[in-house]
């Protein structure tokens, strides 16, 4: 494993290398400015020059692209145009939180979507099987923040046994903080819960129609070590590599979940980066996502090898 | 495929448990519901849907509404109704005899939150700052007109300015006295060191703050709340339910069409402002040829229909109004607030006049304010009934304010502008709509410089016969056609009592209590 960990470390540098250069030339072609944002609607040309100035926006592009890798590579991520604070506070502040949610949701997408892919993909009764498949079908295609909407409608504003919004005192108290986790977590785990039941159930199914399950049949294995032992680690693979990519697009959804449920995470920072055209946190904030992803393509990778003796990663 | 009995319920009971489990102890009626009479104490939770900007706080920025006037003070407030200057810090003000000089004397007993006294000299040094380049103020113009500042002991003061204006004292209005010695950290976020009735106890960029009494507050016995929230919650559906499930008794600014729904239910209570300083407007950029010829622009004000903006986009909260001025102001005349009635004949007329039927116009407005999109597409459907073909182009926030500031629409926009409410020179000199030296229409006049600098610098109060000639001129040349002058509104949960604000509509909570 450690060979293949560091046979993948320079790919990895070479994408996050492509990726800052991507992401800070594409940003700088979108148009708006933070100086004028900063400064108001109503503010002098001579004020935004100003702004612009103390922000260092009137150095040539590619010096402000090395100044920021620099300050990437040495740790020093830089303090936000728009919101004054060093932007590693500000990441470490709402990292938790997103972290926090993602992390509920992926549990109970993984558990949800664990026990209904299971289901679909073993159970033979046509009307078990047509209503999971029409839940799992509206929980990829109801959006979140429809889903989000109704939740805070039913269990905040109409029955008032959850609170609306906001993280609460977070996991420092765990009775109260899971009450605020809870709609959140829960809205965004539909796309990914239902997705993940239906990969498993085509998986499930697809293995159980494979001659070793015949021939272990035939030699008499009980059932439940058949599934143990036997279909479930070869119907997985494809469903964790599914995951990884799952909770990429769940930390796409967060930005919607974290606004609806004011969630103060990684998605709302962005959102509000990317809106007030605060470059260096949005540069910081997209850096960090593509690495993020690159690790979870290694985990994925690892976990797969773990399930299944036979993918090498000396290999792959 | 073979068929396998299905063990689940056991996992299906157990994701039950958690939701169970998650009910002991509630988080909602930990957040306490109160309700009956009056009193001090409690901590009063208001919801948002932007940050605060503390590097804007010299500015009239609508984000900073919530902040500025609860940890900070000005000078002097204004009346609302006769906009007559009210003793804030200064306790009492003198003007001379040519305008150019401003005497005030301060209120003496005043300490900033640090506990450092309040002084002259404070005074001075905030006015340095308001100066400086990178500063952001809309009253900028008037403390660069200052010629000499000179405090004689503590609390008296002396401004010359180098010419007389008739808005002079709206710069103590709007300037609000922060710690000069903390004035950096101050626009950076790290520092509040104010005189006002609460004090920061937390500030989490992006997410809000929570402020706690002045016990050392110069009004004494005030303020009567032990506390203050304000958290950052973007989306206005999600500020409405936050109120509505006792998470927050105050919801600043909900979208119109959001605010409208609490109207008639007794557990709330919608408060309009009565500043009414945020006007609805189409501008235009008047180097674009099709839209350099007045009567275009007086057909395109003809066209849309103001009403159905007011009665759809905002809910009814406001008025329609062919003028930028707020009734309070001494500009504000009834008898042109409905100049520009929705007149399609005359629209189409003045078109063919201009050559311009049938011409494409593009339609620039920031997407993220909601009222805009609804705004534009009734301006979309009016421009269409009078014969043009609007191209509506929707833009980020960030996009727009940066094409409104360099003049880089090649059409018309519609967004909204303020400052209609107090001084009529402020308006015309401070607000880029109007300003007289560089505007968002590309707007060049001798004419209206002149009645600019006419209404700008006249000590003491412009005359009526100045004030009637500038409505005129904005009537007549439509750089700016004016459509609905609304209003900040406050969603109240029905305990909060005694909610108040000035004419920049900046939070007052002085009297602000919570019914137990």
């Amino acid at each position: 494993m450690f060979r293949y960990l560091l046979r993948r470390l320079p790919a990895a540098l070479v994408v996050l290398l492509a990726a800052s250069l991507a992401i800070f030339f594409l940003l700088r072609l979108s148009s708006g400015d933070p100086a004028a944002t900063l400064a108001g609607p109503d503010a002098s040309d001579e004020t935004v020059a100003a702004i612009r100035g103390s922000l260092g926006l009137d150095e040539p592009l590619f010096t402000q692209y090395l100044i920021w890798l620099r300050g990437v590579v040495t740790g020093d991520l830089g303090t936000s145009y728009i919101l004054h604070a060093p932007i590693a506070q500000l990441i470490g502040e709402s990292l938790g939180n997103t972290v926090l949610l993602a992390a509920g949701a992926l549990l109970l997408a993984v558990l949800g979507g664990g026990v209904l892919g299971y289901l679909m993909g073993t159970v033979r009764n046509r009307t078990v099987q047509n209503v999971l498949g029409a839940l799992t079908s509206l929980g990829v295609a109801v959006p979140t923040y429809v889903t989000g909407v109704l939740l805070i409608l039913v269990f905040a504003v109409t029955y008032r046994v959850l609170p609306s919004g906001g993280v609460g005192p977070g996991l420092s108290d765990f009775e109260i903080g899971v009450q605020y986790l809870l709609m959140p977590a829960v809205a965004l785990s539909l796309p990914t819960g239902a997705t993940l039941a239906r990969f498993l159930a085509a998986s499930l199914r697809h293995t159980l129609d494979q001659d070793f399950v015949q021939t272990g049949i035939a030699k008499g294995l009980r059932r439940r070590r058949l599934m143990t032992a036997h279909v479930v680690p070869n119907a997985l693979p494809p469903v964790t590599t599914v995951l990884g990519i799952q909770i990429g697009q769940l930390l796409g959804g967060a930005i919607i979940v974290e606004t609806i449920f004011a969630w103060p995470g990684i998605g709302q920072l962005l959102l509000q980066a990317v809106t007030g055209r605060d470059y260096l946190l949005t540069q910081d904030l997209l850096l960090i996502a593509v690495a993020v992803f690159i690790v979870v393509q290694i985990v994925t990778d690892v976990i797969d090898a773990a399930i299944d003796p036979r993918i090498r990663l000396e290999r792959a | 495929m073979i068929a396998l009995k299905p063990r689940a319920t056991a996992v299906a009971a157990a994701a039950a448990a958690l939701m169970l489990a998650a009910g002991c102890t509630s988080a909602v009626n930990q957040q306490g519901d109160t309700g009956g009479t009056p009193s001090r104490g409690g901590t009063l939770r208001i919801v948002q849907g932007a940050d605060v900007q503390p590097a804007t706080l010299m500015s009239q920025n609508n984000p900073n509404f919530s902040l500025t006037r609860t940890v900070f003070n000005s000078l002097i407030q204004y009346d609302h109704k006769t906009l007559e200057p009210q003793p804030e810090l200064a306790t009492a003000w003198e003007t001379s005899a040519d305008g150019k000089t401003l005497t005030f004397t301060l209120r003496e007993g005043v300490k900033f939150h640090d506990g450092r006294a309040f002084t002259a000299a404070d005074v001075i040094a905030d006015l340095e700052i308001i100066q400086r380049a990178e500063v952001a103020s809309q009253v900028k113009g008037i403390a660069k007109q200052i010629a000499q500042m000179k405090a004689e002991g503590d609390t008296k003061l002396t401004i010359t300015f180098k010419r007389a204006m008739s808005n002079t004292l709206d710069l103590f209005l709007m300037m609000p006295i922060i710690d000069p010695k903390t004035a950096d950290a101050t626009f950076a976020g790290t520092s509040f060191n104010g005189t006002g009735p609460f004090k920061v106890e937390k500030y989490t960029p992006g997410q809000g703050f929570t402020l706690k009494r002045n016990d050392q507050y110069w009004d004494s016995g005030k303020p009567l709340l032990d506390g203050v929230t304000i958290t950052v919650v973007r989306d206005s559906q999600s500020m409405l339910s936050s109120l509505k499930s006792g998470q927050s008794e105050l919801a600043l600014d909900l979208a119109p069409l959001d605010a409208t729904t609490i109207k008639n239910d007794p557990a709330y209570k919608l408060v309009e402002s009565d500043a009414n300083d945020s006007v609805a407007y189409v501008g235009y950029n008047v180097t674009v040829p099709l839209l350099g010829d007045k009567k275009v622009r007086q057909a395109i004000s003809y066209a849309i229909d103001r009403d159905r903006i007011l009665a759809q986009v905002y809910g009814g909260i406001g008025q329609v109004t062919s003028l930028p001025w707020a009734p309070s102001s001494p500009a504000y005349d009834q008898a042109l607030v409905k100049h520009f009635t929705h007149d399609v004949d005359k629209a189409k007329s003045l078109l063919q006049e201009a050559g311009a039927a049938g011409k494409t116009v593009n339609v620039y407005y920031d997407s993220g304010f909601g009222p805009n999109n609804g705004m534009a597409e009734i301006i979309q459907f009016d421009l269409t009934a009078a014969g043009l073909k609007p191209n509506l182009q929707p833009l980020q926030a960030s996009d727009f304010l940066s094409k409104l500031r360099s003049g880089g629409f090649d059409g018309m926009f519609v967004t909204a502008h303020g400052f209609g409410q107090i001084g009529p020179a402020t308006l015309l000199g401070g607000a880029f709509p109007f300003n007289f030296t560089k505007n968002a229409s590309s707007f060049v006049s001798p004419e209206y410089q002149q009645l600019a600098e006419k209404v700008w610098f006249s000590p003491g109060k412009p005359d009526a016969q100045t004030l009637a000639q500038v409505n005129d001129f904005l009537l007549d040349q439509q750089f700016v056609s004016d459509l609905v002058t609304s209003t900040h509104t406050y969603a109240t949960s029905s305990k909060l009592q005694g909610l108040s604000w000035t004419m920049l509509d900046y939070l007052d909570l002085d009297d602000a209590s919570l019914a137990k």
